[in-house]
């Protein structure tokens, strides 16, 4: 590995797989809780949570990055996302612990959703390095 | 970059009702509420089609002799079909809404701005959100309940049926 080239990222789990944030925008980790939900027509958005005085949205994106059966979330990564050249805050459903590592990114093999980055490699698994404002764009979601 | 905060108010506070739509809360400026009645002299409607085309405005209201299209709250919010009881009419508005209780006037003092990952219909909906006792409530935005396109079709059908009373 070149260290050079490594960085960091947040390792989140998915069902049985994992998928990455660059630890850089991610806030921190959040034991579950109270969702509050009001009427709303955006895919995705379960609701707010109400963390340290701000309104962070609650993205679910198990839908998008494994589909209907992903098991019960457990905690919430809270990133920090680039929306219309604002920061925000963006709570993500994750179904267990995250692991925090430095790794060498690669390029994605083309065909990967446009919301993939980076490829990270460790032993045998290949993780996604996902871009949040892209995975939760009307283009994805619609 | 810059961080996303609330509206900064210091030392405002503005005063809200709050009102119920099916399982949901919401405020709106009291100032925006001209009256709250019951539902005596609601009147369902069928005028030219306006309801086919503005699929939330089912009923007017015969007020000190003015007529207010009252806007079914829920239909507005996409809820299932909810329980009416009240009817908030709009000040300086032709538009009224029904609800199915109002609880409570109360002041904020903050209104937090929606969260830009809200995107859709709800951006036009919503003036933000306030905490009401650490619950988060949708502070609504009154034009919203019947928008320009909404009150031009009602005009238009109204124009065109000219000299054909409103009932």
């Amino acid at each position: 590995m070149n260290a050079e080239r490594t960085k960091s990222y947040v390792l989140f789990p998915m069902g049985a797989k994992r998928f990455a944030l660059p630890a850089e925008f991610v806030e921190e980790l959040a034991r579950p809780d109270r969702l509050q939900t009001f009427p709303h027509r955006t895919p995705l958005l379960t609701g707010v949570l109400v963390r340290r005085g701000k309104i962070v949205p609650v993205c679910d994106v198990a839908q998008v990055l494994v589909g209907a059966d992903a098991p019960p979330r457990k905690f919430y990564l809270i990133a920090n996302r680039e929306a219309t050249a604002h920061q925000e805050w963006t709570a993500i459903p994750v179904t267990g612990e995250c692991a925090l590592a430095s790794l060498e990114p690669s390029r994605p093999e083309a065909g990967q959703p446009p919301y993939v980055t980076e490829v990270l490699k460790t032993g045998e698994e290949k993780i996604a390095v996902v871009d949040l404002s892209k995975l939760i764009s009307p283009e994805v979601t619609r | 970059m810059r961080e996303q905060r609330p509206r900064p108010q210091p030392g405002s506070h503005e005063g809200v009702i709050l009102f119920r739509v099916g399982a949901f809360n919401f405020a709106i400026a009291a100032g925006a509420v001209k009256e709250i009645r019951s539902m005596d002299g609601v009147r369902e409607f069928a005028i030219g089609g306006i309801s086919a085309r503005v699929d939330k405005l089912r009923y007017t209201l015969e007020r000190g002799g003015a007529t207010y299209f009252v806007v079914d709250a829920a239909r507005h919010f996409q809820l299932p079909a909810s329980s009416p009881s009240r009817v908030l009419i709009l000040r300086n508005s032709s538009t009224a809404v029904l609800v199915d209780s109002t609880d409570r006037m109360t002041d904020i003092s903050v209104l937090h701005a929606l969260p830009r990952a809200f995107t859709r219909d709800e951006r036009s909906w919503y003036r933000g959100l306030a905490l009401v006792n650490d619950e988060v409530v949708p502070v609504v935005n009154p034009a919203a309940f019947l928008n320009k396109v909404e009150q031009e079709i009602v005009r238009q059908t109204l124009e065109r049926l000219q000299g054909v009373a409103v009932v």
